[in-house]
């Protein structure tokens, strides 16, 4: 039976694929280029830094080890946290499941084929970065092809174990609370700890024991180089099966191999038995709507307040009642607040005692601040036009134009992303104490990219619109998904690269010499700041408007 | 009111609606039937804007849809086939938002929204989330939205369905009501019963094309029957559909 799941997975695929337009062939490759471009930048950049790592006399080798236990511990972390926020939708929301509740198929198997869902939603584009930084890691050691076949082998069982601690945690949740309001304190609660986890972790300052002045002598950094990280978590059973097929130990590399198959079995058939005797008392629960006994009150809108009128009024009053009645989102809301803090915390912790290098830092942290922009963007900004979900009839038969309808979306959505652009900005300048230039430059750079980045994230959602999805992650983590990121980080790093050249001159100036600023130079940075984000504003936008009012539902 | 001219709809090979051409004048109810495919909710799409044509026009209330498009929405009210609607609105949250896109004053709405919840036997249950209501709820709920703005035309694309009996009696009640007051209304349905005792017209679409409209007496001369068949035997007779019993072999 599970077979007969799996291929109509296979055939809704090769269905959708074969009946993809030539406008939609077309747009899919070239944004699928765009994509590959990404990961090659990610390879190079990944190939430089390991590469320079391994220069590091006696303990280079052992950094480069230690570092890849690191991302992949980070991996495992990645992959666990996102199969936690897709679990829950895909196990309980699925379109398809009252079908397949409804049809003679066990509740086994059909927890078996929602967990697949799960898996490749919450790991396929994590999972792809990895590719880059592994074939780094294989050139800069000159390793054979063994070592990356190896890394293939073992990532499938390593991303299938993190993904499994999700779905555990939600058959679990859904089962010990299946009345909806429980669900959703506890659901929040489990955001708000570990938002609280993450922050403890980081304030325990981890980065002390990666500086060799924090430790009192060498042998305690070499032992602590040495010793494997996380030893207990399949990460460390990964980087240790990669390390022995490096050394062309095999027998380590099968030993390996054999535990994270093994345990993954293990979990796997564990969760099978579990779900065979939860998975349906907490699918039966998630069917229970919430009765709240609102009154019906119709008054003017507060929206009316902040100057807004008639459609543009109702259509944010719309996203603000459904995006904040939807538990989901306050978790991710939590999560974002102990980013911020924590984000804050390390530029507080930084090394810095020269004024020069802080100036320096409040200017690269456009650059660091814009990727968390980036990816708020990704999780908030991309899906809102996707999130108007099969209920777009709503809005496409009403008297609305589709630009009203997509700048309520960029409204909703820059008002906040402004005020973490702000803080991230403002107040990291103000904990570096970066000179007025520095400090102005960045800001402003910042709130401008806050704006593209949040602009394409409307314009590229129009472009890839997915109505018909039931999970966000699914909307996330789509080729658009991936576009969007890409071309976003593109952006910011084109901007970083053109504000460069004022920024080098400025140092040129406080470094005393005469005549530093060149204003041909300083044009010519001005003329493609202004076309780089001509484009980043009015490329996706149009597109994005072109293709949803052409969007036949 | 409704006038439709060579209508084309294509998607890849199929031609889903093929020169189409219809019109509905103020007042009237016209029955759009056909079998499961044959083009009638394409043709819905087509003329409220969710669709675009690939050849012929579509004119609400004399503005053309495509180039007058917003002028012809204010005009047009839709029940689509299903009843999607947001969620995590409540019904009279739902009604309001209605309400504010078609331009209805607030006045009018704080009077209209708890009579239309009334009237559908939604008062208890209009400060509910959306997620929590049946599928009759919900399209009893967008029904009322629709009465809220009082479009000129009205399209309905299987309204009946998943409406109890006194709802359903109560919504046909509703049509007579307002195509006496002068709405045009066009509706797909499949129950016969009720094209037969609401509609003035009937069309007959099969593969696209129109291929028979009229009163009733005018579809029975048609199909050459004689007086006193049902519409039942009319379309089967008009849609071939009598070749069924052939089928029933394979029961």
């Amino acid at each position: 039976m599970l077979r007969l799941l799996f291929w109509r997975k296979t055939r809704t695929l090769l269905n959708t694929l074969s009946h993809l337009t030539a406008y939609e062939r077309v747009r899919n490759a070239a944004f699928a280029l765009a994509g590959l471009a990404l990961l090659a930048g990610l390879y190079l950049l990944f190939y430089k830094m390991l590469a320079y790592l391994a220069k590091v006399e006696l303990i280079g080798q052992l950094l480069l080890w230690k570092l890849t236990a690191i991302v992949m511990l980070t991996t495992f972390m990645m992959v666990a946290i996102s199969s936690l926020l897709t679990s829950l939708t895909t196990f309980y929301y699925s379109f398809d499941l009252k079908f397949l509740m409804n049809a003679p198929v066990r509740v086994r198997d059909i927890f078996l084929d929602k967990a697949a869902e799960s898996l490749f939603f919450c790991s396929w584009m994590i999972a792809l970065v990895q590719f880059p930084y592994i074939l780094a890691l294989v050139r800069v050691n000159h390793y054979g092809p063994d070592v990356f076949v190896a890394f293939l082998a073992l990532m499938a069982p390593f991303l299938a174990l993190a993904a499994a601690a999700g779905m555990a945690f939600t058959l679990a949740l859904l089962y010990l609370f299946p009345s909806s309001r429980t669900r959703d304190v506890v659901w929040v609660l489990s955001s708000l700890s570990l938002t609280v986890v993450y922050g403890l972790v980081r304030f325990a300052q981890p980065e002390r024991l990666i500086r060799p002045d924090a430790l009192e002598v060498v042998a305690d950094y070499l032992s602590y180089l040495q010793a494997p990280t996380a030893p207990y978590a399949p990460s460390w059973w990964l980087t240790a099966g990669i390390q022995a097929a490096a050394a062309g130990h095999y027998a380590v590399l099968a030993r390996q191999a054999a535990l994270l198959y093994g345990v993954t079995a293990a979990v796997y058939a564990g969760l099978v038995a579990l779900a065979g005797k939860v998975y349906f008392t907490g699918y039966s629960g998630a069917q229970e709507g919430r009765l709240r006994r609102t009154p019906v009150a119709v008054e003017p809108f507060p929206e009316a307040r902040l100057g807004l009128r008639g459609e543009l009024a109702a259509l944010f009053w719309k996203e603000r009642r459904t995006f904040f009645r939807d538990v989901k989102h306050w978790s991710q809301i939590l999560l974002v607040m102990g980013l911020v803090f924590v984000y804050l915390f390390s530029i507080q912790r930084l090394p810095l005692d020269n004024a020069d290098l802080k100036s320096l830092v409040s200017f690269l942290n456009v650059g660091a601040a814009g990727f968390v922009i980036a990816a708020l963007g990704l999780r908030f900004t991309y899906p809102a036009i996707s999130l108007e979900g099969r209920a777009w009839w709503v809005l496409r038969s009403s008297p609305v134009t589709t630009g009203a309808i997509m700048r309520q979306k960029l409204l909703f959505s820059v008002i906040p992303m402004t005020g973490i652009a702000l803080v991230l900005g403002l107040a990291t300048n103000h904990l570096l104490g970066a000179d007025r230039f520095s400090a102005w430059l960045s800001a402003l750079s910042l709130l401008l990219i806050t704006w593209a980045v949040a602009a394409m994230g409307i314009g590229f959602g129009a472009l890839f619109p997915m109505f018909n999805v039931e999970n966000i992650h699914q909307i996330e983590s789509s080729l658009g998904g991936f576009v969007y990121m890409a071309s976003s980080l593109g952006y910011i790093a084109a901007t970083i690269m053109i504000l460069a050249w004022p920024m080098q001159m400025h140092f040129q100036e406080r470094f005393g010499r005469a005549h530093a600023w060149r204003w041909e130079i300083v044009a010519s940075c001005a003329v493609f700041f202004v076309v780089l984000n001509a484009a980043a504003f009015v490329v996706p936008w149009t597109l994005g408007k072109r293709t949803l009012e052409r969007y036949e539902q | 009111m409704l006038e439709i001219r060579g209508l084309v709809k294509r998607f890849g090979d199929l031609t889903a609606v093929d020169r189409l051409d219809l019109t509905v004048p103020p007042g009237e109810i016209f029955g759009f039937l056909g079998p499961n495919g044959a083009g009638k909710t394409t043709t819905v799409k087509l003329i409220t804007g969710l669709l675009k044509p690939d050849a012929g026009s579509v004119r609400v209330a004399g503005f053309d849809v495509a180039t007058r498009t917003l002028e012809a929405k204010r005009c047009v009210g839709l029940v689509p086939d299903e009843p999607f609607v947001y969620p995590k609105l409540t019904g009279a949250e739902y009604l309001r938002f209605i309400g504010e896109l078609y331009g209805v004053p607030l006045a009018e709405q704080r009077k209209r929204i708890p009579e239309l919840l009334a009237m559908f036997e939604l008062s208890s249950w209009g400060g509910e989330l959306l997620e929590s209501y049946s599928h009759g709820m919900r399209q009893k709920l967008v029904i009322a939205g629709i009465l809220l703005h009082g479009p000129r035309l009205l399209v309905l694309d299987e309204p009946m369905v998943g409406l109890d009996p006194k709802s359903a009696r109560m919504v046909k009640e509703i049509l007579l009501t307002l195509a006496r007051r002068g709405t045009s209304i066009l509706m797909c349905t499949h129950i016969l019963e009720i094209a037969e005792k609401l509609c003035g017209r009937i069309g007959i679409m099969i593969s696209g094309r129109l291929t028979a409209v009229g009163t009733i007496e005018e579809l029975r001369r048609q199909a050459r029957g004689e007086s006193g068949r049902g519409l039942e035997d009319l379309f089967l007779s008009l849609t071939g559909g009598h070749e069924y019993s052939s089928l029933l072999r394979h029961l």
